[in-house]
């Protein structure tokens, strides 16, 4: 301690040293006083991709110039998202005033937000899609739908002419194009979402595997693999997106974002299109995502993120989003998104699903991946896989 | 010499050793090893033995979830071939331009930094220019397609070529290490060694067998135990050419549980028995380098 103390004296002798000291603790300060956070913004976690950004911002600076407020909107991915809810939950206090999450992960960070009461959401039931507005129900009202979304067929319209209407004219694209027909199939929700809309054209349920319109789905599958690009087995939303770009293939499902990513390569309306899937022997559907919107347990300003809830869902609001960005709005009131662009996605709006509301829906979810995968990179049999899955889910499920 | 450098440390701590000003010098860096490796290691080793849907503690579950999946089980596989072929390639290859490099000739320099750019890339910006090159419409079948050979599916996944191409490319951007690690104990083999082993008739391969691979085996041991330990943690290199599921390895199955399925139990399960494993093979990494 004697030794600190004259060491230090010995420094502020020295003016070299003693400047020395002074610039770092200069720095220091100016570094501290940097790391402070901004109290008095509302901070906006979203998943959103870098080009949407401008466009969003746009949006919310109405919201900025009516009220006074300063909004951060915070890119992220919705898996981050949902784990800093789950930590600022933990923690007892945060930093997130209103949070964007993916409609698959709104039931494991229900109770990470607020409920919702009448006040607070005003006209917004009587104009939001009854089914949407169903989805944030979990335990009571805790999320509103920020955006909806599903996916289309996006085709490569210069290579095909016309995108395959039925299951009949897939095959005979697959067949004229080998290797060329992708399918996400990594292991993730996004192959859950190529595998139910096929499942419910067939008449299945999308609850079991071993019904009649899974294994229709599972024989087409059987019947397209050989003529599936070999990357299928990683593809992912932004890999098979990026995989059409460069014309390695003619087919996909993907969602509207793919589309936005086109046009901005110059790729889209055309050659690449968007098309209402193909119809099966039931008719045609699409899984329901999107992004809902709820207030963190801990939001600092609860009334503030409220009323930024309220303008998000506003008709004004939505109106931009669709027109800007191309969303899909689940009130009722407001414009349809999207012209020649989005006109595949805009023909399925009626065959809208949602997912199986199940209490375990995650482990039925891997199913249908792992019976996708085994069926079509492994060459197994549709109907034994299929059965054989559902008696485990059922086993699973037992114990 | 010697007992001058080893009193050094504690003259230059003015304590004795195990006095409290040690201590005190010491707490800066216990602090931060227990705040930075001990704690998020212990998390992470309650996460893997908490069950993620229930929060039961202790449990078994997520390691049930790895044992009944067949991507887990691929994944343990590619973590020991991938690793050992990755480094039994750039110790040959690392040897090889260590050898041929030690001679002087002209722009020799040019030719050392050359080898060396892979490493000195960042790995993001290396990785990405090597999936443009070998991707299906990449560079490679670009220059194939002109001289009228066929396509070669270089990362189709799960195939042996893809397995090859991931070794083949984490060994190129590894190599430099070991290649800077041999040159330096090149470098330190003293002349006259070299001299007295052409007088006694050893020239050739004769010399590399019986003279410079023996003087080398501590650098090699060396070379092998860095490389060894730092390839069983291999991530980028298959995620980035392959994804999660084309070359499975265990750190991009943790990510894959993590990221894919949101299953942090699961993943911290996966990190573990990569943890695992470094350690069983460190064991006889370690020896050798003691015996060397």
């Amino acid at each position: 301690m004697v030794g600190t103390r004259r060491a230090a004296s010995a420094a502020l002798r020295d003016p070299r040293a003693a400047g020395a000291v002074a610039v770092a603790l200069t720095l220091c300060t100016a570094a501290l006083a940097g790391c402070q956070r901004d109290d008095s913004a509302l901070t906006l976690a979203l998943a959103i991709l870098p080009g949407e950004l401008p466009a969003y911002r746009e949006v919310v600076a109405q919201f900025e110039r009516g009220t006074g407020e300063r909004v951060v909107v915070v890119p992220q991915q919705y898996a981050d998202i949902r784990r800093a809810l789950a930590a600022e939950a933990a923690a007892g206090r945060g930093t997130i005033d209103l949070a964007e999450l993916d409609v698959y992960s709104l039931a494991p960070s229900a109770h990470d937000v607020r409920t919702l009461d009448a006040a607070d959401v005003g006209d917004l039931p009587e104009v939001l899609d009854r089914a949407a507005l169903d989805a944030g129900t979990i335990d009571g009202l805790r999320f509103l739908p920020h955006r909806l979304t599903w996916q289309a067929l996006v085709y490569d319209h210069a290579v095909l002419g016309r995108a395959p209407a039925t299951w009949d004219d897939l095959v005979a694209v697959a067949r004229a194009h080998p290797g060329r027909i992708g399918v996400k199939g990594a292991l993730y929700e996004g192959l859950t979402c190529d595998v139910l809309p096929f499942v419910w054209a067939a008449g299945g349920s999308g609850e079991r595997l071993d019904d009649d319109g899974a294994l229709a789905a599972f024989r087409l599958f059987a019947e397209l693999a050989p003529f599936l690009d070999p990357y299928s087995a990683t593809f992912k939303e932004s890999t098979i997106a990026e995989a059409m770009a460069r014309g390695e293939i003619v087919l996909h499902l993907n969602w509207p974002f793919a589309m936005s990513l086109y046009a901005s390569q110059g790729l889209a309306p055309d050659p690449i299109r968007s098309a209402p899937l193909p119809a099966g022997p039931s008719g045609r559907a699409t899984v329901l995502g999107g992004g809902y919107l709820g207030i963190p347990r801990n939001a600092r300003h609860p009334e503030r993120s409220r009323a930024l809830l309220r303008f998000l869902l506003s008709r004004d609001a939505q109106a931009g989003l669709a027109e800007r960005l191309g969303w899909f709005s689940a009130r009722r009131d407001a414009p349809l998104a999207g012209g020649a662009l989005l006109a595949g996605y805009g023909a399925m709006r009626a065959d809208v699903r949602p997912r199986p509301r199940l209490v375990d829906y995650p482990r039925l979810s891997r199913a249908w991946q792992q019976a996708f995968r085994a069926v079509v990179f492994g060459g197994a049999d549709p109907e034994r896989t299929l059965r054989d899955a559902q008696r485990e889910l059922d086993g699973r499920a037992g114990a | 010499m010697t007992e001058r450098r080893a009193q050094a440390p504690d003259a230059v701590a003015g304590a004795a050793p195990g006095g409290l000003r040690a201590r005190l010098a010491a707490a800066p860096l216990v602090l931060y090893l227990a705040a930075f490796l001990a704690y998020p290691a212990l998390v992470a080793v309650r996460l893997a033995f908490t069950d993620a849907t229930g929060g039961a503690f202790p449990s078994l579950a997520s390691f049930r979830v790895l044992v009944s999946d067949e991507l887990f089980w691929r994944a343990v596989a590619g973590n020991l071939v991938v690793p050992a072929a990755t480094v039994a390639l750039e110790v040959v290859a690392g040897l090889a331009l260590a050898l041929a490099l030690a001679w002087r000739f002209p722009g020799r320099r040019l030719v050392r930094a050359a080898v060396v750019v892979p490493f000195a890339l960042p790995e993001i910006v290396f990785l990405t220019v090597a999936r443009s090159l070998l991707g299906t419409r990449g560079y490679a079948n670009g220059a194939l397609a002109a001289a009228g050979l066929p396509a070669v599916d270089f990362l189709a996944p799960g195939t042996a070529l893809s397995y090859a191409t991931v070794v083949a490319v984490d060994a190129w951007r590894t190599t430099p290490v070991v290649f800077l690690i041999l040159l330096g104990a090149l470098a330190a083999i003293p002349e006259e060694i070299g001299e007295a082993a052409r007088l006694d008739g050893a020239r050739g391969f004769r010399r590399l067998a019986f003279v410079t691979l023996p003087l080398l085996g501590p650098a090699l041991a060396a070379a092998v135990l860095l490389r060894g330990l730092d390839a069983l943690r291999i991530f980028a290199t298959p995620m980035v050419l392959t994804g999660a599921e084309g070359v499975p390895v265990l750190s991009t199955y943790a990510y894959h549980q993590w990221s894919d399925y949101g299953d942090d139990g699961a993943a911290a399960a996966a990190a573990m028995a990569l943890a695992l494993i470094a350690v069983v093979a460190s064991i006889p990494l370690l020896r050798r380098r003691e015996a060397a």
